[in-house]
């Protein structure tokens, strides 16, 4: 099973994985695996705050993950005025 | 502090000054929705003689406690056809506060078309007649400011837009380098102050003192205390100095709400290479600076510099609504590109907004291709030079779409939606429909709950307690619009009590006064007042308080939802 990790914010992984064109990381996985364990697999420089499993905020980390999906991490961020 | 008002229908336009009175306790949009709800008649032409053009720093502007230099400006808008309060950072709040002056309050309008400039220092009040300022841009008039009055002033001014009275023509603020980059953006603002005949007011506080507490020991242990909070906070502390505000970019596109070629999808391709992350590293290699204050006395300096390929100034380091407006909006993915739209609004003095979204709507017309950024450099030329094309586009996504003949206008009561899609984030699309501002996203910044997860969680794709959330957000706003802090303050209110308890404590021991929580949400409260009030005196109803049909209508990509939440609960907004 194949899954996408796309790291925004300044967050990097400290161990080495697969890269597609972006520079998104690609994970495999034989068994079915929560979106927490994934980013503990992950060894990230600052704890994400922000979880996004195919463009849905997350809640529940104890999802687990199927073929294709797509993970985004943000640290804590903000913006919004002009 | 003293109202200074400024009669511009006089033949010598004359000056005086006031004290509050009335107004005593008011500040920043408090003030400047105050005065125009209580002294213009609602169906007066904005820009006729019987509006007024308000300028008001915040409750703290002027005073040593950070974050305190947000400045407003009020009037009826040529834009929204209601109440306008528009603010933005820079020096003059803090100059304005120094001085002693509440507010500036211009009235009237000159016979002739003559152009003014007002001059304010501790000595008094200058206006003189200089025709020759006519249709300068922003940059070239404050050089000509800073050769006339000095280094150390603080301008408030418009650039040709203005001069042209276009309903997306800002009033920009000069920032600490003297550069006119900040802009009280929305509802053209501009138009009404170049109505009164003005071009640029010259603020100079030499010799003058911070605004003094009534009880000083108890006001510098609070803006400690809130100094620490700010930078405790990973948002305030880390997120925003380091990335500024276009770190959004890739967190909004990602969750499906970036709106794509004119709100037509949710996701844009090209997301990455226009983001707050690109940026800063580009802003880092070419001498720039990503983490910049817009005044002094900032402590999380969201803002920063822009430099292009050669490693020369270009403009400020560009927000994320404007990267939006001209990016994924237009389908531009090129920064620097952008940059170079976000200087020439400044210089001409536009609302980047509102460009962006007229230009996004002149090519659903086929004005230009999709994604052609030199198309779009070109057109901003046009808007400046005041050809014809250009004066379409200079009034708005509305005037835009009605000469071109296109239905999909994203606007509300006129005025231009901002770079959220409310169909994937239902509570900003609350916040959009009802504020008495037009669409604003400033005005109940839902995106913090619904995307950000700063004070909590509300899941932005289902309908319910959005309009909860907006109401609460949309009361916390318009009193901290009133105290002259920098909005971004709230994203450290919302999580930390004491450093919402802090700020509480700085306006008690300034003023001393013994305001508690439940009196922050009360002012909030009378400011929405005074400004539901008016607008319903200048004709607006329940049904102004409405999104376009099509966001009703037409699903939006990936997550295929259309805006859910219904009229009736819209009118319960400012039931409370
Ligand atoms: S946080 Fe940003 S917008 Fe707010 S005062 Fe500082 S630089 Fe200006």
């Amino acid at each position: 099973m194949r899954v996408i990790i796309k790291l925004f914010g300044g967050l990097k992984s400290k161990r080495a994985f697969p890269q597609n064109e972006e520079g998104d990381l690609i994970l495999e996985f034989t068994e079915p695996i929560a979106v927490g364990e994934i980013i503990e697999t992950l060894d990230l420089n600052k704890k994400p705050f922000i979880v996004i499993l195919n463009g849905v905020n997350l809640v529940d980390f104890s999802i687990k993950v199927k073929e294709g999906d797509e993970i985004s991490l943000f640290p804590p961020i903000a913006g919004g005025q002009c | 502090m003293k109202i200074l008002r400024v009669n511009m229908s006089d033949e010598t336009p004359s000056a005086k000054f006031e004290e509050l009175g009335e107004y005593e306790g008011f500040g920043g949009r408090a003030l400047t929705s105050a005065i125009i709800s209580k002294e213009v008649d609602p169906l007066c032409h904005p820009l006729s003689a019987d509006n007024k053009f308000v300028i008001a720093g915040g409750l703290l502007s002027g005073t040593a406690a950070a974050m305190s230099g947000r400045i407003s400006v009020g009037c009826k808008s040529p834009l929204t056809g209601g109440i306008k309060e528009a603010n933005a950072g820079g020096q003059a709040a803090q100059v304005m506060g120094k001085l002693g002056i509440a507010a500036i309050v211009l009235e009237g309008k000159p016979k002739t078309d003559d152009t003014y400039k007002i001059f304010i220092n501790k000595e008094g009040v200058k206006i003189e007649k200089d025709n020759s300022l006519k249709m300068l841009s922003n940059y070239d008039l404050v050089q000509k400011m800073r050769s006339q009055y000095g280094d150390k002033i603080a301008c408030i001014s418009i650039g040709p837009a203005g001069d042209m009275k276009m309903s997306a023509a800002s009033v920009a603020i000069t920032d600490m380098e003297g550069r006119p980059t900040r802009h009280c953006g929305r509802g053209g603002v501009g138009a009404v102050l170049a109505s009164k005949g003005v071009k640029v007011i010259v603020l100079d506080d030499t010799g003058t003192l911070p605004r003094q507490p009534k009880d000083p020991e108890a006001f510098k242990d609070a803006n400690k205390r809130f100094v620490a909070g700010l930078q405790k906070h990973p948002v305030t502390g880390q997120g925003l100095p380091a990335y500024g505000t276009n770190v959004l970019t890739n967190i909004i596109n990602e969750v499906g709400a970036y709106p794509t070629y004119n709100f037509k999808d949710g996701k844009f391709a090209g997301a990455r290479k226009i983001s707050g992350e690109v940026q800063a590293e580009l802003e880092k290699q070419r001498g720039g600076n990503p983490t910049h204050g817009c005044h002094r006395g900032c402590v999380i300096r969201c803002s920063g510099i822009y430099h292009d390929k050669d490693g020369n100034y270009l403009t400020k380091q560009p927000e994320y609504e404007t990267v939006w407006a001209f990016g994924g909006n237009c389908g531009i993915d090129d920064i620097d590109k952008i940059a170079m739209m976000d200087f020439l609004c400044d210089n001409y003095g536009l609302d980047t907004i509102e460009i962006g979204a007229a230009i996004g709507v002149a090519m659903e017309a086929g004005l230009i291709k999709w994604g052609d950024a030199d198309g779009v450099i070109n057109l901003i030329h046009e808007i400046g030079k005041g050809t014809y094309l250009g004066r379409i586009i200079g009034n708005g996504a509305a005037f835009t779409a009605k000469a071109f003949g296109v239905e999909r206008v994203p606007v509300v009561k006129g005025q231009a939606i901002p770079a959220y899609d409310p169909r994937a984030v239902q509570g900003i699309g609350v916040t959009y429909a009802t504020s008495p501002m037009g669409a604003d996203h400033t005005a109940g910044y839902s995106i913090a709950l619904n995307v950000l997860k700063t004070g909590g969680f509300v899941d932005p794709l289902k309908p319910e307690g959005q309009v909860e959330l907006s109401r609460n957000l949309q009361i916390a706003t318009a009193f901290i619009d009133s105290t002259g802090m920098c909005l971004f303050i709230a994203f450290a209110l919302l999580d930390q009590p004491e450093t919402n308890q802090a700020l509480i404590d700085m306006i008690n021991a300034f003023y001393g006064w013994n305001m508690k929580d439940s009196d922050v949400m009360e002012y909030g409260k009378k400011v929405l007042k005074f400004e539901r009030d008016f607008n319903a005196r200048a004709g607006f109803t329940k049904q102004h308080d409405r999104l376009p049909r099509f966001f009703y209508k037409e699903p939006i990509s990936p997550h295929n939802v259309v805006f859910m939440v219904k009229d009736e609960e819209l009118d319960q907004l400012f039931n409370w």
